[in-house]
């Protein structure tokens, strides 16, 4: 009798580990940080309310970020990024949808580090543009912790930098992610 | 004369640089424990942008908004997230740089007042894989407010 207890105990616990290893996860509280050394003046802001989804079984991930949540420690920087450079009343959002290309290669049911493959279309400052680059997927029991590290150039997404100060900001942009995804119940 | 002239212009010349560095150099205000623009809950928060976005956008984003909550997540990176349990539409909280210790002032479940810049809202729709999340409202450079 009970090594059927057991035995039922350990299948349902087995059904809701893989029920949750194939399904969304999701995060309210990504982080997002970008960095950019120039002559004239480092540029760093980091954004702290990212949020986030995948979707374990087909590898398809969305990120959406407020740009006004970007936070500066200079005042006069942070007025720049939001009125002249991202215009950010026009355009609020930044936004990447995409997905892993290695996603079979991840086994979400399993503790451990993998590299994930990923492609998708990278929103900004209204333009959109195709992206690819890697990060680093962790499954740490019932949750996964995402990393990536890329660059963008400010030209591709129309952000106009005024000439008087053209030579001295840099157009090179390293953005940098992290986020801790949960399960997503219901 | 002509003397005069240069010590003026090079006065006037140094008054502006220093108004200048000022400026440049001035540090995004901590604004926790300042006076808000306006004070109101979790639950009327969300509901006002799902009913009118527009004027709600008007009347909180980019203005210091006191909120009451209940708090269901800590993040110790820097966030928080408050709302009812079993809904997910919530008010997430970016801690301001001098407030990053704040999470250590709440506790899961316990009710907080949090003072921060209303710094977005969003609400997904149609296919998108971020529909499932619900009305989020976002505060930026925020704190833990230390209620009399």
């Amino acid at each position: 009798m009970l090594k059927k207890h057991l035995i039922a105990t350990l299948v349902l616990t087995l059904m809701a580990s893989i029920s949750f290893s194939q399904g969304k996860y999701f995060t309210k509280t990504g982080k997002i940080e970008f960095f950019s050394k120039a002559p004239l003046e480092d540029i760093e802001a980091k954004n702290k309310t990212v949020t986030a989804v995948l979707d374990s079984k087909s590898g398809a991930m969305q990120f959406a970020v407020q740009m006004k949540g970007f936070e500066f420690e200079k005042k006069l920087m942070q007025e720049h990024f939001n009125e002249n450079y991202i215009e950010s009343n026009k355009f609020p959002k930044a936004e990447f949808k995409g997905s892993i290309t290695n996603n079979s290669e991840i086994n979400y049911a399993k503790s451990g580090t993998y590299t994930a493959k990923i492609k998708g279309k990278l929103t900004i400052h209204g333009v959109t543009k195709d992206v690819e680059t890697t990060g680093t997927l962790k499954v740490d029991n019932d949750h996964l912790n995402a990393e990536s590290v890329f660059n963008i150039q400010l030209s591709d997404y129309d952000v106009k930098i005024p000439s008087v100060v053209k030579d001295k900001i840099s157009n090179n942009i390293k953005i940098t992610v992290e986020t801790k995804l949960e399960p997503l119940k219901g | 004369m002509k003397r005069k002239i240069i010590i003026g212009i090079l006065i006037i010349v140094v008054i502006c640089g220093f108004i200048g560095y000022r400026i440049y150099s001035e540090e995004t205000a901590d604004i926790v424990n300042k006076n808000p623009d306006e004070i109101t809950d979790v639950k009327s928060l969300i509901a006002a942008f799902d009913a009118d976005t527009a004027s709600a956008s008007k009347k909180y984003i980019d203005k210091i908004v006191e909120v009451t909550g209940t708090v269901k997540k800590i993040d110790t990176t820097g966030s928080l997230v408050l709302g009812e349990e079993g809904h997910l539409s919530e008010l997430v909280v970016g801690l301001d740089r001098r407030h990053m210790k704040d999470y250590e002032k709440v506790k899961p479940g316990s009710v907080a007042v949090i003072q921060g810049i209303c710094s977005g809202y969003s609400k997904g729709g149609g296919d998108d894989l971020l529909a499932a999340l619900g009305t989020t409202v976002e505060l930026k450079s925020a704190g833990v407010k230390n209620k009399k």
